[in-house]
């Protein structure tokens, strides 16, 4: 009897277990990222456009989570971005930065995988016609490089 | 472990209640006791003719029984485990599913969205030429006539 009921044991914690260990990751793996306060501080701000969409298809782009905020005219905004960047680099691959006069205007962050997904934070700042911030934080089960290179690659 | 000991008894003891049995005097006590010990699938040859009377039967229905209650009692466990982790995500997701917020309005329509999303990967993409055209439009004289400014001063 009691080696009867031992491979149910077995089954259903393995089932638990895998159960846990697949949702767990995807339980906002954002949250755990200082850009998530710029996202919080700033989305539903006037002058600002903040996008998430979970599980969907952009144009061929295969993302579990995007999220993006555009700020205009709001320098402020963008040292803040920065300084929660300068936090987020810390075991990241620096895909690309680009600074002029001293500041960071654009920087491409290659986060470490969490659970099953590639995870990319890309940022910009330019100043003409007008000085606009965009975030980007991307989720993706495809290879962020991959992910970064059809980005760049359509325009 | 502890389950399993509970029911053993001893050859002897067994012989003797096989014996009580046959002789009709067995209690039901004493029956459910010879049918567990029956049941046990390492015993001796002789005690063959008992198991086919009793051992069958009796092992057919224990083991339905203990292994349903077992996999009910693992699978509620199983499925609060599951609730507790999985449902403050199913709730978060629901809430969070799509959306985007456009001057502090909330906007759920998907074309919208969508459009939004890509305007927000054009301004990314489109920063790679504006490095290239800013770099194009620094051209060599001009960077040679800036050096030299410096050392003229």
């Amino acid at each position: 009897m009691i080696t009867d009921m031992r491979p149910i044991k077995k089954y259903l914690i393995l089932t638990l277990v895998l159960g846990l260990g697949s949702i767990l990751p995807t339980l906002q793996a954002q949250n755990d990222l200082q850009i998530s306060k710029a996202f919080d501080q700033y989305g539903e701000r006037k002058g600002v456009v903040m996008v998430e969409l979970t599980d969907e298809m952009l144009n061929g782009y295969d993302f579990s989570l995007f999220k993006s905020l555009t700020i205009k005219d709001n320098p402020s905004a963008a040292d803040f971005i920065r300084k929660c960047l300068v936090k987020d680099e810390v075991g990241a691959k620096k895909v690309k930065q680009v600074v002029t006069n001293g500041v960071a205007t654009s920087i491409y962050l290659q986060l470490p995988r969490k659970g099953q997904f590639y995870r990319l934070i890309l940022f910009n700042e330019v100043f003409k016609p007008e000085q606009k911030i965009t975030l980007i934080y991307i989720e993706s089960k495809n290879d962020s490089e991959d992910v970064l290179k059809l980005i760049l690659k359509k325009k | 472990m502890r389950f399993k000991m509970k029911y053993k008894i001893s050859y002897a003891e067994a012989d003797r209640l096989i014996e009580k049995y046959y002789e009709g005097l067995t209690t039901g006590a004493e029956e459910k006791q010879l049918q567990k010990f029956l049941m046990q699938s390492d015993l001796p040859d002789r005690y063959k003719p008992e198991q086919a009377i009793f051992g069958y039967f009796y092992h057919k229905k224990a083991k339905t029984h203990v292994s349903m209650l077992s996999y009910m009692r693992w699978t509620a466990v199983a499925a609060i485990v599951l609730l507790i982790a999985v449902g403050p995500q199913l709730f978060v997701s629901t809430n969070q599913s799509s959306y985007a917020y456009i001057d502090g309005r909330k906007v759920s329509d998907m074309r919208q969205i969508k459009t939004q999303a890509l305007a927000s990967l054009v301004d990314i993409s489109s920063s790679k030429d504006e490095v290239k055209e800013s770099l194009k439009s620094i051209n060599d004289t001009e960077l040679i006539e800036q050096q030299l400014d410096v050392f003229s001063k």
